[in-house]
């Protein structure tokens, strides 16, 4: 056992070399579509944050103007809470809402404390029983002097649960297409190392060298440029690390983003998973097709 | 998954000394444990009298065993038979009957010249030998296992039974002598410290042990097709082919391919050759079977190469 797969991962790593160019080619094109795939990933995962962070319980949002007197919004908020398609009524005061975006955005606090005033503004979070009587709520609410404006969140979730919709379907698509090249290139190049070694071949037929001695070392070779694909997306990705958080932070604004290590492990083996396999199926197809006798 | 050959590489005791002489030396050893029987003396001295190229002066001289000539196998009942075929008969799927009703048996130890024109049917023998081709009725058995009923995974492991030499070597151009020689053990997944001993006793048979480290573009014609014959032999084969193995080389130097595989017949391996190469056939007074158009029309202990027809 212990020969054979020796004999295997040698003659695997000299056959890669052997036929460098079309393994380099091969390798380069895994490279490029493992990007594609991690890139998607990372956009799906930032998204997918978003949209759990908005889809929080609170569905809708009422502005409370400055100018209101404290006593409307204590009765606004009370009729509020006896609305029947009411559940939740919570206050967040000028000074909460402070708070919470500081804590949120611990970058941006130095702005926050250079600016004169406070300039976020206090507001009712509501909480429907029915997230489709948003209207009889929201008509009531602009009809009150103390609020400023309405913010409806479930139609901000729906737009977003679309464009994420969208986005993964595209992706996949693309993904898929991709992915069928790539297979499509590690077939021919293994093809093209079986072909270039049919010499070889031909004498390990005779000598006696089992089917497994023979096809597996280029099965070997094929998960081998996966594997060297995968681990050179790897070390893109973690030396792109930091523009990346920055560019989810930056899009994703609203949301505490933890594009940190666990996102990073998943991606990591997601891409490597994905390069092996299709290095191994696609010369294994090869393999099988071509040496089937 | 099969990682051992079966047999160790034991079994040939090479009668050569540790030296490795790169000539071939002419001086036929007894085997250590053949017969005793002197009946083959006729043969023996066909062979002397043969023209023998590189044969050193010295060596026709040397001190022989007074029993040494070795005798052929059909002087003794018993002997095993290494490969036998029965009524075979093989058309191609172009419709072209390559053999028809073929009856051969080839006991333990034999040497066999299988000659006649080209496409009488030779290599159709030979590929039904390594099973590459199945016949089309009849059987061939080797080593008392039908070929045509053995599994496809099976394969293998018959050819490991057999060692084949063609007319061009079939060498790989950027392995060395020794790491050709190796990649035939290699392939069969034998394990790293039983292989070089091998390589050396194979390459010590075949008198390359000084070449062993050069590539095959370094070395002659002759070199080449004894580097084939050692990879053919190290793993210990119980039947050699060798299909026109002097096809490529000049009169001189394919007698001292004829010469090696005697020897290799005397160390106890079947030899089975095809050649068109009257000459050798006639001089070295072995069993010769002819073929011709498909059937035997010739089956004859120490015989000359007479082309019939």
């Amino acid at each position: 056992m212990f020969v054979f797969i020796g004999f295997s991962i040698r003659r695997a790593w000299l056959g890669f070399w052997h036929n460098g160019l079309m393994s380099v080619a091969a390798t380069a094109t895994m490279v490029l579509m493992l990007l594609l795939l991690s890139g998607l990933l990372i956009l799906l995962t930032g998204l997918d944050a978003t949209l759990k962070y908005v889809q929080q319980e609170v569905q809708v949002m009422a502005y409370i103007k400055d100018s209101a007197p404290g006593g409307d919004i204590a009765s606004l908020q009370d009729s509020l809470a006896h609305m029947p398609q009411v559940t939740q009524v919570t206050y967040v005061s000028k000074d909460q809402a402070y708070k919470d975006f500081v804590a949120r955005h611990p970058d941006e606090a130095e702005v926050m404390k250079s600016l004169p005033t406070n300039p976020l503004p206090a507001s009712l979070q509501i909480n429907l029983r029915e997230p489709n009587d948003y209207l009889d709520v929201a008509s009531y609410l602009n009809k009150q002097p103390a609020v400023d404006r309405v913010l409806n969140i479930k139609q901000t979730v729906d737009q977003m649960v679309t464009i994420i919709g969208v986005l993964r379907t595209a992706g996949t698509v693309i993904l898929l297409v991709v992915g069928l090249i790539v297979l499509f290139i590690i077939v021919n190049t293994i093809r093209l190392a079986v072909v270039s070694r049919a010499d070889e071949i031909e004498i390990m037929r005779l000598v006696g060298a089992s089917d497994a001695f023979i096809r597996w070392p280029f099965i070997f070779e094929g998960g081998f440029v996966g594997f060297l694909g995968a681990a050179i997306t790897i070390v893109l990705l973690w030396l792109a690390q930091g523009p990346i958080t920055g560019f989810l932070s930056e899009y994703f604004k609203v949301l505490p983003v933890e594009a940190g290590t666990a996102v990073g492990q998943n991606i990591a083996l997601i891409v490597l998973g994905t390069g092996v396999g299709i290095g191994v199926l696609g010369s294994y197809l090869s393999v099988r097709s071509y040496l089937h006798r | 998954m099969d990682t051992v050959s079966a047999d160790t590489p034991e079994q040939i005791q090479l009668p050569i000394g540790p030296s490795g002489a790169p000539e071939m030396p002419a001086q036929v050893t007894p085997p250590p444990s053949t017969e005793p029987e002197a009946s083959d003396k006729p043969a023996q001295s066909a062979r002397a009298g043969a023209p023998r190229g590189a044969t050193p002066p010295a060596a026709a001289s040397a001190p022989r065993p007074a029993p040494a000539a070795p005798a052929r196998s059909e002087d003794r009942i018993p002997a095993r038979i290494v490969l036998a075929l029965q009524g075979v008969t093989k058309s191609y799927p172009n419709g072209r009957v390559a053999l028809r009703g073929v009856d051969l048996t080839v006991p333990d130890g034999d040497f066999v010249f299988l000659v006649g024109p080209s496409g009488a049917g030779k290599s159709t023998v030979i590929k039904l030998l390594i099973r590459e081709e199945i016949p089309t009725k009849g059987s061939v058995l080797l080593d008392g296992r039908d070929l045509a009923r053995i599994k496809r995974r099976e394969v293998p492991k018959i050819r490991r039974k057999i060692g084949i030499v063609f007319q061009d070597f079939k060498l790989l151009p950027n392995l060395t002598v020794r790491q050709n020689v190796a990649f035939a053990l290699e392939v069969i997944g034998t394990p790293h410290r039983e292989i070089a001993s091998a390589v050396d006793r194979s390459l010590r048979v075949v008198g390359l042990v000084n070449q062993a480290d050069q590539l095959p573009s370094q070395l002659s014609g002759g070199e080449q097709q004894r580097t084939a014959i050692a990879r053919a032999l190290v793993h210990n084969p119980r039947l050699f082919i060798a299909d026109e193995p002097t096809g490529n080389l000049d009169p001189l130097i394919s007698w001292e391919i004829i010469q090696l595989l005697l020897r290799i017949n005397e160390m106890g391996v079947t030899v089975l050759m095809a050649t068109h190469n009257a000459e050798v056939v006639t001089a070295v007074r072995k069993r010769v079977v002819a073929l011709e158009d498909g059937r035997i029309v010739r089956d004859q202990t120490a015989a000359a190469y007479e082309r019939e027809a």
